[in-house]
């Protein structure tokens, strides 16, 4: 397990292309994640964002390029070991699995605990303890994104709002170094949606962590990010801060774009 | 998950201690029938428990149970008999509950990759192929007609009739003595799999059936915990078969074959997924119904009508009729089965007599999660 | 050489037969995600109608009156029995397992009737063999091959070109969606049962057709090869599963041919050697050959 009271290592995407029969998705997409930084994905509708998503976690492998988080090559790894190595993230649908809220973050500290079959088959203290301290933590978390008076409740009866912060902490329980939020507030009304900043603004505090963030809501991205990476047809096609970004001419043409391109990119 | 209120917890460990009271006293009044329709009961409990593990929680599907066991059943018959090794006997028992989760082991090249409904037909190959075995291995198995079970011996003490032994007046036989038996494999059963499903290796199980995808990002080794899983239900499944074996006194191929495993599924849906008490509800009505059926049938109005015009209808059909009837109106009006019909009750029970709960949390609407379920939902 | 032709004959009449079970028993997974148990059932109830009508009716007669009755019990059985609580994809692990209550009613009832007898289904071709080129074969068979030929491309013809098939397929594809679009979920799945359910009782004609002795009650029983066979194909693919039932047909045919040679693997080999091919097969493709991708979209 990392020592997670340094700065997070720095996140390195070079090069990475992939290609889904025929269809480039990425085209030798790079940028870094600046330790302790939130780093926006934007772009318009199939600009490749989820794909990059699904590079970062493992669970798409490049044709080509590299992912690499500190000295850890992830390029090849399965999901689980990127994992483990500090890397969580939500999904732009919810993907809650059945249970309270409380198993749903404990399910987020699997990565960090180690009673396997055995000991939990028989109860052994070392997995009662453990489960009892990762349930504390479990519980702190739920503090930190406003999940508290839900903790014991079945996911299935919570606002979606509420269902998408479970994610989030979810995500959170795994103690990354690199938190990929894939539209964090995608469907969210307006007081949501400041909570939810509220919250990314709070943990980026108190954890220190390198936050990726994939949004539509403009607004949100420019007031969250530290940096902006633009994607447009699997291409990058701008880079830099959100001034910077905001008055990028390629920027412009793709998000306004000719009425053909518009049509395509919808 | 939550912290128990130490008089809940008090309430809870009296009413557990009062059926264990109960259970423990039944020998000294039920007949050897009953005893028996209890040792059946027990048995596919722990082998509903372990399918349940594997289909409810893990979410795949397997028609392979009745080959995990057979190979308990079979593993001990020959490893404490004659021909085989002729180990003792409690030797035998244990290491025929390895060899079936080491079966389960060399299956997990298939199990780890396969899903969904090609794995519950993958697994239908389990049945038959072993069957296969079974009828054609004769010096192992002693082929069609079977092998006879030696009985098991603890430190000296039989459980069979060979030695007299009366308690309180009570001649204790074999079933008498098997029931003990049973009722602390099924405890230890009880205590062991609520420990998994509540623990780690259960959450990670429960996500891999609801997402493999959120499984896998959250630091769950896919195969790996699909694979356990296999194991884990096998080895359920293989004490199980132990005790069918020991409670049966012969073991013969027929008995493994595809109703088995239909039955085992039947018990666990029946029963409600995911939950331990479940699995056990729906293991005891899926044994007991047919044999209480096939014993008082005869005094059932219709079945007494002699030669109607398509000729009889006999006791054993009329509960295989009854059978099947019940399996189709239970899951009709319960479709989440008899634990969540009983929960359901309580909700109900409990509503009335506290101020109702906050909206929303009386019924659960979330349907139950499928193991047969076509696709997973994309994120 | 002569042997060998015989037996590739007897594997592509056998799995043709097949096809049409697994065919159905698809179709019915495609449009339900129900795993029906009660397939068998439904086969031995179209037999067992075409041998008690066939006298009186006639064998075209008995046999159109079995398929017909036949399609509608399943399909009053998935519409009253399967569907009560609505046409829910989440509960079809609870279908499935209502389908275990049907066929054991089902099976009883047939069994008690049927008892140890051996059933004429009075078809046509008796006991007759042609020459075929080099090798002797049962017309049965020739006509067990020609009729799966034509009713299969009969179903992929009202797959494609029906709106019936199209709503199938859409339901198939997201059953929301395809709610959304006016595909009337209930109805749309009832008929696809009732398809099956007649495939199932024409496939009873050939399964009791000379060289069998004749329907049993444990006819139905040979459904369950149709299970590997749908599999081997791919679930979802309905050429996939004639591609498999005929692998499967040949495998018997050929496994049971050659026995002699194969007896160290024991007697009746050809019956399970079905499910070994299957497991290899899965080991490799584990979405069957035909299957769709078994990658997980995100």
């Amino acid at each position: 397990m990392t020592d997670r009271t340094t700065a997070p290592p720095e996140l390195a995407v070079t090069d990475v292309t992939v290609r889904f029969a025929g269809l480039t998705a990425l085209d030798a997409v790079s940028f870094t994640v600046t330790p302790g930084s939130v780093h926006a994905l934007i772009g318009p509708n199939g600009a490749g964002k989820s794909t990059c998503f699904n590079v970062l976690s493992g669970l798409c492998r490049p044709a080509a390029g590299t992912v690499r988080l500190g000295d850890a090559d992830l390029t090849r790894l399965a999901p689980h070991r990127i994992a483990a190595l500090g890397v969580a993230r939500t999904f732009q649908n919810i993907v809650t699995t059945q249970g309270t809220v409380a198993d749903n973050l404990m399910l987020g500290r699997h990565a960090l605990s180690r009673s396997g079959f055995a000991a939990s088959a028989l109860r052994l203290p070392q997995a009662r303890r453990e489960q009892r301290e990762h349930l504390d933590r479990a519980r702190e978390i739920a503090e930190l994104t406003g999940l508290a008076q839900h903790f014991d409740h079945p996911v299935a009866l919570l606002s979606y709002g509420d269902r998408k912060r479970v994610e989030f902490a979810r995500a959170l329980c795994l103690e990354p170094s690199v938190l990929l939020l894939d539209e964090p507030v995608a469907g969210m009304n307006a007081a949501e949606r400041a909570r939810t900043v509220e919250v990314v603004h709070t943990v980026r505090a108190e954890l220190g962590l390198s936050v990726v963030l994939v949004e539509h809501d403009m607004g949100l991205v420019m007031r969250l990010a530290d940096e902006v990476t633009v994607l447009d047809f699997g291409r990058r096609i701008a880079h830099g801060t959100p001034d910077e970004v905001r008055s990028d001419p390629e920027v412009l043409r793709a998000y306004l774009g000719t009425g053909a391109e518009q049509e395509d990119a919808a | 998950m939550s912290e128990r209120l130490p008089r809940a917890r008090a309430i809870r460990l009296g009413w557990t201690l009062a059926a264990v009271a109960v259970l423990c006293a039944l020998p000294f009044y039920l007949d050897a029938f009953w005893l028996r329709i209890g040792l059946f009961s027990m048995a596919a409990a722990v082998g509903a428990v372990g399918l349940g593990l594997l289909s409810g929680t893990a979410g795949q599907l397997s028609l392979g149970h009745a080959f995990f066991l057979a190979m308990g059943a079979y593993g001990y018959v020959w490893l404490a008999g004659e021909p085989g090794p002729g180990l003792p006997t409690a030797v035998a028992a244990v290491l025929a509950v390895l060899l079936a989760g080491a079966a389960g082991g060399i299956f997990s090249p298939v199990a780890g990759r396969v899903r969904g409904i090609y794995l519950g037909v993958a697994t239908l190959a389990l049945v038959f192929l072993g069957h296969h075995v079974l009828l054609t291995a004769d010096s192992v198995t002693g082929g069609f007609n079977g092998r006879s079970v030696p009985p098991l011996e603890l430190g000296g003490f039989s459980f069979s009739t060979d030695s007299e032994l009366t308690l309180l007046g009570v001649p204790f036989g074999a079933e008498e003595r098997l029931w003990y038996l049973g009722l602390a494999l099924f405890a230890v059963t009880w205590f062991t799999a609520r420990g998994l499903l509540h623990g780690r290796p259960g959450r990670a199980l429960v996500a891999l059936r609801d997402s493999e995808t959120a499984a896998a990002v959250m630091g769950v080794n896919v195969s790996r915990y699909r694979s356990a899983a296999f194991v884990v239900s096998s080895m359920y499944a293989g004490l199980a078969g132990v005790m069918l074996a020991l409670s049966f006194r012969r073991v013969v191929p027929d008995y493994f074959g595809l109703v088995l495993s239909v039955d085992y599924l039947a018990m666990i849906v029946i029963g409600g997924l995911g939950s331990v008490a479940g699995a056990t509800a729906g293991a005891v009505f899926v044994t007991a119904l047919p044999l209480l059926m096939t014993r008082y049938a005869d005094q059932l109005p219709l079945v007494a009508a002699p030669g109607t015009t398509d000729g009889t209808v006999g006791p054993t059909e009329a509960a295989r009729y009854l059978y099947g009837a019940a399996i189709v109106l239970i899951l009709l009006f319960a479709p989440d089965g008899l634990h969540g019909l009983v929960r359901r009750l309580r909700a109900r029970l409990r509503g009335r007599r506290a101020a109702p709960p906050p909206a929303g949390t009386t019924s659960p609407s979330r349907p139950p999660t499928s193991a047969v379920r076509a696709k997973e939902p994309t994120p | 050489m002569t042997s060998l032709l015989d037996n590739v004959f007897n594997g592509l009449a056998l799995g043709a037969v097949y096809a049409l079970v697994a065919l159905g028993f698809v179709i019915i997974f495609k449009a339900s995600g129900v795993m029906n148990f009660a397939h068998g059932s439904l086969l031995l109830l179209g037999g067992y109608l075409t041998a008690v009508l066939h006298d009186d009716l006639g064998f075209a007669g008995a046999l159109a009156v079995s398929v017909l009755v036949t399609a509608a019990v399943a399909g009053a059985m998935d519409r009253f029995l399967l569907q009560a609580g609505g046409p829910d994809p989440h509960t079809a692990h609870v279908q499935t397992i209502v389908t275990i209550g049907v066929d054991i009613l089902i099976l009883t009832d047939l069994s008690r009737r049927i008892g140890g007898d051996l059933l004429s289904l009075g078809d046509p071709w008796g006991d007759s063999v042609s020459g075929l080129g080099p090798v002797t074969v049962a017309d049965s068979r020739i006509a067990a091959i020609v009729v799966s030929a034509v009713v299969i491309a009969g179903v992929f013809a009202l797959f494609r070109y029906t709106t019936w098939g199209l709503s199938l397929r859409a339901s198939a594809e997201d059953v929301e969606a395809a709610a959304l679009m006016g595909v009337r979920l209930v109805r749309v799945r009832m008929l696809a049962w009732c398809l099956a359910g007649a495939l199932a009782a024409l496939a009873a004609v050939f399964l009791a057709a000379f060289p069998a002795p004749g329907l049993e009650r444990t006819t139905g029983q040979i459904a369950l090869k149709a299970f590997p066979a749908a599999i081997l194909g791919g679930m979802a693919s309905p050429p996939g599963a004639l591609a498999g039932s005929l692998l499967i047909g040949m495998t018997e045919a050929l496994v049971a041919g050659y026995q002699s040679e194969l007896h160290v693997l024991g007697e009746g080999f050809g019956d399970v050697a079905p499910y070994a091919v299957m497991v290899l097969v899965l080991l490799v493709r584990p979405t069957g050959l035909f299957g769709g991708k078994a990658a997980v979209r995100v």
